[in-house]
């Protein structure tokens, strides 16, 4: 089983990976000028009690014996408590307790991604250099070039006044009822999923209620990979259309939708599966940003929040969720491409 | 600048093996016929003259930097030196042309022959776009002319390449783009209607003056009150783009709801940016060029070491990476070089260069496998030689193209940054600061504060990948653009 060995490899790899990312923010945290003992006490804490606070936090220890011990306690998930955001609650409770509105906002902005820019990738790759083909890619690549942060914080404008700049469309009673543009979605109906199907006219309205609050901040979050899946699905069918066995499919009297859908699309995917995975890169980067200013407190803003009030034990645990998320996202682009692409883990070994 | 000879480009590519004393050198092919060169120099010298005393005073506060380490007698030289340089004219300053001006009741005083300020202001920065593009035509007939007349080889492969950017319409958009807001950072402090240390840093120790038409008679007030009253907060006192505050002063972008000057902000805001992200881009291409040579020469051990770390490195979020790695050391000394810009600038190429690395190690393991470079090993040649010459030239076009796109990438992480507080210390102007300070007004009169500072981002942005659309299909027409490398280049950790 070749790919099976493959993906064992891949699953291998992952750990120096993540062994790295640790590392990395043990070195940054403990050995950069910021002193811990200061960030919970403050500047102009007495000298015992700082002390006190020293040996508590283990900080007397020689150095290679904390950073055995912070390593032990994250791989067995045990994670560090907060100091500042939330004192004394475990970072893995917070990370519960905020990361479903990001998964939420994330599941939402890839969708929204993956369903315009691939279709329109698709359809400008199959109709090349028409008027069509040039709006679709200028327009991907103007809509990736915007910055997040300013998309947002323009959506959000016209939104909160929409009836004066969209000719009297009204955002905020369009469909339902949402008072607000920038607040988080109440996602609490998700939480018991039987009652969608047991009270469905009761529970449907908040889910639609809940979809349309996190729609803008996922439009504007999936910005930049829409441009970029529009740009590289045009590129892997301008490809494959003039590959030989296009050609062949057709020259042995195939259908032209039936050449188009299988031999076209199913190998236009290939390139599509790293810009897919790759998202989650964007997703966690633009997620601090545009959770910001739309206010829906998840992950990206708790990471945020964690940095200005300096909670050190918070900020190192949440970048080690980061990077597991990530390097899980590797794994599952690994594992998409032997799903799409049977000669993976045949010839080439590695990307 | 009187030779001229030493400073074309020479033609690079895979060197011909055929010996160098074939040919003439090129000193007596410049002896042979040296019309074009001396025209080229003579015009050259003349575009030089305007800006002498510009380039002089540049070189003293270049100058001045590792002089100010040395003990203090040093600096009367200095400040003599200062003087000096600053006395010689420059064409292009605001002093030739002045746009800050009042009106005296019958007619404008203190501006370019009593232009109206929104006259003289255009008039300057039309001279200084026109100076800039002449030089970069001189630059380019230079090519030209050492290309028909000098140069050793009737054909190389880059002629190729040219020609076919001279056919790329949106390459050529985003070199133009470019080629604009790099004028716009160069020139900053001539092309803004007025300067940063009297309108953003210091305007309580600046006077201006001014028409006041109630009284009939021209007044005296600190620049700093004088904003105050020009604040752009949707309230009516709001200066919109394209127009005059009740100062007589000339705002082309507006003001920010500080009543700064809107235009001087974004103009120096263009220097911060490209010169943080262009030194990162150079640092990590230079690092990415290094490794991708040398793993692409010795594989093996070499390889597999930087696959590693470059994928432990890709495997870390990079705008979580750096606002841990700000927040951490704010308020360090290592914050303070240059406004937080060198701490910036070193955690963007130690994060971005896996990335560049990746992109081109394609291409570097291709050129290891030519034939050329197996040559050049028989002829012995040392495996520096091989890869600096008969290596790297085929590289670095890649390199250019991805670091391009990946510039446009870290422009928007810095805005990014700043838009969160982070990254370039406040009072330096950044433009993602401004967007964060038009924030409350994006759907009022004072739209401009946000909305204009974005749009130059989005052209910017827009212009990098487009100029390294470009020149990818210039060297390599058979990729068609649009891979995974180059998407998560461009999105810069997706500010």
């Amino acid at each position: 089983m070749t790919r099976l060995r493959y993906l064992g490899q891949r699953l291998l790899l992952a750990i120096p990976v993540v062994l790295f990312g640790i590392t990395i923010t043990f070195v940054v945290v403990r050995l950069g000028p910021l002193d811990p003992v200061t960030a919970i006490l403050g500047p102009n804490a007495p000298p015992e009690q700082a002390a006190r606070v020293r040996r508590s936090l283990g900080l007397t220890q020689p150095l290679w014996r904390q950073y055995l011990e912070y390593v032990a306690r994250l791989l067995t998930f045990d994670l560090p408590r907060s100091w500042v955001v939330s004192p004394g609650t475990p970072a893995l409770e917070l990370v519960g307790l905020y990361a479903p509105r990001t998964i939420w906002l994330g599941f939402w902005s890839v969708l929204v991604a993956l369903v315009v820019g691939v279709p329109l990738g698709f359809y400008a790759g199959l109709h090349p250099n028409t008027g069509g083909d040039y709006l679709a890619s200028v327009g991907g690549i103007v809509w990736r070039a915007m910055p997040n942060f300013w998309l947002a914080i323009v959506v959000v404008s016209v939104l909160s006044q929409s009836p004066r700049l969209l000719w009297g469309f009204e955002w905020t009673t369009w469909l339902v009822h949402t008072p607000k543009v920038v607040t988080p979605p109440d996602l609490s109906v998700l939480a018991r999923p039987s009652r969608l199907l047991t009270a469905p006219a009761e529970t449907w309205p908040r889910v639609l209620a809940a979809i349309k609050m996190t729609a803008p901040a996922a439009i504007v979050l999936g910005s930049s990979s829409m441009g970029n899946e529009i740009r590289v699905a045009r590129t892997a069918v301008l490809e494959t259309v003039g590959a030989d066995y296009v050609d062949a499919a057709r020259a042995k009297g195939l259908p032209e939708r039936r050449v188009v859908w299988k031999h076209v699309f199913r190998n236009a995917l290939v390139p599509l599966v790293p810009i897919v995975t790759g998202e989650a890169f964007l997703l966690l980067g633009g997620s601090v940003l545009v959770e910001t200013v739309f206010a829906i407190n998840g992950l990206g803003q708790l990471f945020f929040r964690a940095a200005v009030q300096a909670d050190l034990p918070l900020l190192g645990a949440l970048m080690y969720v980061f990077v597991l998320v990530l390097v899980a996202t590797n794994l599952l682009q690994d594992l998409l491409y032997t799903l799409v692409d049977p000669r993976v883990g045949f010839d080439r070994r590695s990307r | 600048m009187t030779r001229t000879a030493p400073d074309r480009p020479a033609p690079d590519g895979p060197a011909p093996a055929t010996s160098p004393d074939a040919d003439p050198s090129l000193g007596r092919r410049l002896r042979e016929t040296p019309r074009p060169a001396l025209l080229w120099a003579v015009v050259g010298l003349l575009l030089l003259a305007p800006e002498v005393g510009a380039l002089l005073h540049a070189g003293v506060e270049l100058l001045a930097v590792p002089l100010r380490l040395l003990p203090v007698h040093a600096t009367g030289v200095l400040g003599a030196l200062d003087r000096a340089t600053a006395s010689v004219p420059t064409l292009l300053s605001r002093s030739t042309v002045p746009n800050g001006g009042h009106w005296d009741g019958q007619r404008w005083v203190g501006t370019f022959a009593g232009l109206e300020p929104k006259q003289a202001w255009l008039l300057r920065v039309g001279l200084v776009y026109a100076y800039a593009f002449a030089v970069l035509g001189w630059l380019w007939s230079g090519y030209r002319r050492f290309r028909r007349h000098y140069r050793r080889a009737d054909w190389t492969p880059r002629d190729d390449a040219l020609d076919r950017l001279r056919r790329h319409r949106w390459g050529q958009f985003g070199l133009v783009v470019v080629a604009a807001v790099v004028v716009m950072a160069v020139f900053a402090p001539a092309l803004g209607p007025t300067t940063v240390e009297r309108n953003v840093l210091h305007p309580y120790e600046h006077e201006l003056t001014y028409w006041d038409a109630d009284a009939g008679q021209t007044r005296t007030v600190l620049v700093g009150d004088a904003n105050l009253e020009s604040q752009s907060r949707n309230t009516p006192e709001n200066v919109g783009p394209w127009a005059y505050d009740d100062f007589g002063r000339f705002h082309p972008f507006g003001t920010t709801p500080n009543g700064k000057d809107l235009f001087t902000f974004v103009a120096t805001g263009a220097r911060v940016s490209l010169s943080v992200a262009g030194t990162a881009v150079v640092g990590a291409a230079l690092l990415a060029l290094a490794l991708s040579l040398l793993t692409a020469y010795y594989r093996g051990l070499a390889d597999l070491l930087v696959v590693f770390t470059s994928d432990a490195v890709q495997a870390l979020p990079l705008l979580v990476l750096l606002i841990l790695v700000l927040t951490v050391f704010q308020g360090s000394r290592l914050a303070e070089f240059y406004d937080g810009a060198v701490l910036l600038v070193g955690v963007f190429v130690l994060a971005q260069w896996p990335f560049l690395w990746r992109a081109i190690r394609g291409p570097a393991l291709r050129v290891a496998d030519a034939g050329w470079v197996d040559a050049a090993r028989a002829y012995d040649q040392r495996p520096r030689a091989i890869m600096r010459r008969h290596m790297a030239p085929y590289v670095v076009g890649y390199l250019f193209v991805y670091g391009s796109m990946s510039l446009g990438g870290i422009v928007l992480a810095v805005a990014g940054l700043s838009f969160l507080g982070l990254g370039i210390d406040a009072p330096t102007p950044e433009w993602g600061r401004l967007i964060v300070a038009g924030q409350p007004y994006v759907a009022t009169r004072s739209w401009h504060v946000s909305l204009l500072p974005g749009l130059v981002i989005t052209l910017v942005v827009t212009g990098f990948n487009a100029l390294g659309d470009g020149v990818r299909d210039a060297i390599d027409p058979q990729s068609a653009g649009g891979d995974a490398a180059e998407a998560t280049m461009a999105g810069g950790g997706n500010a």
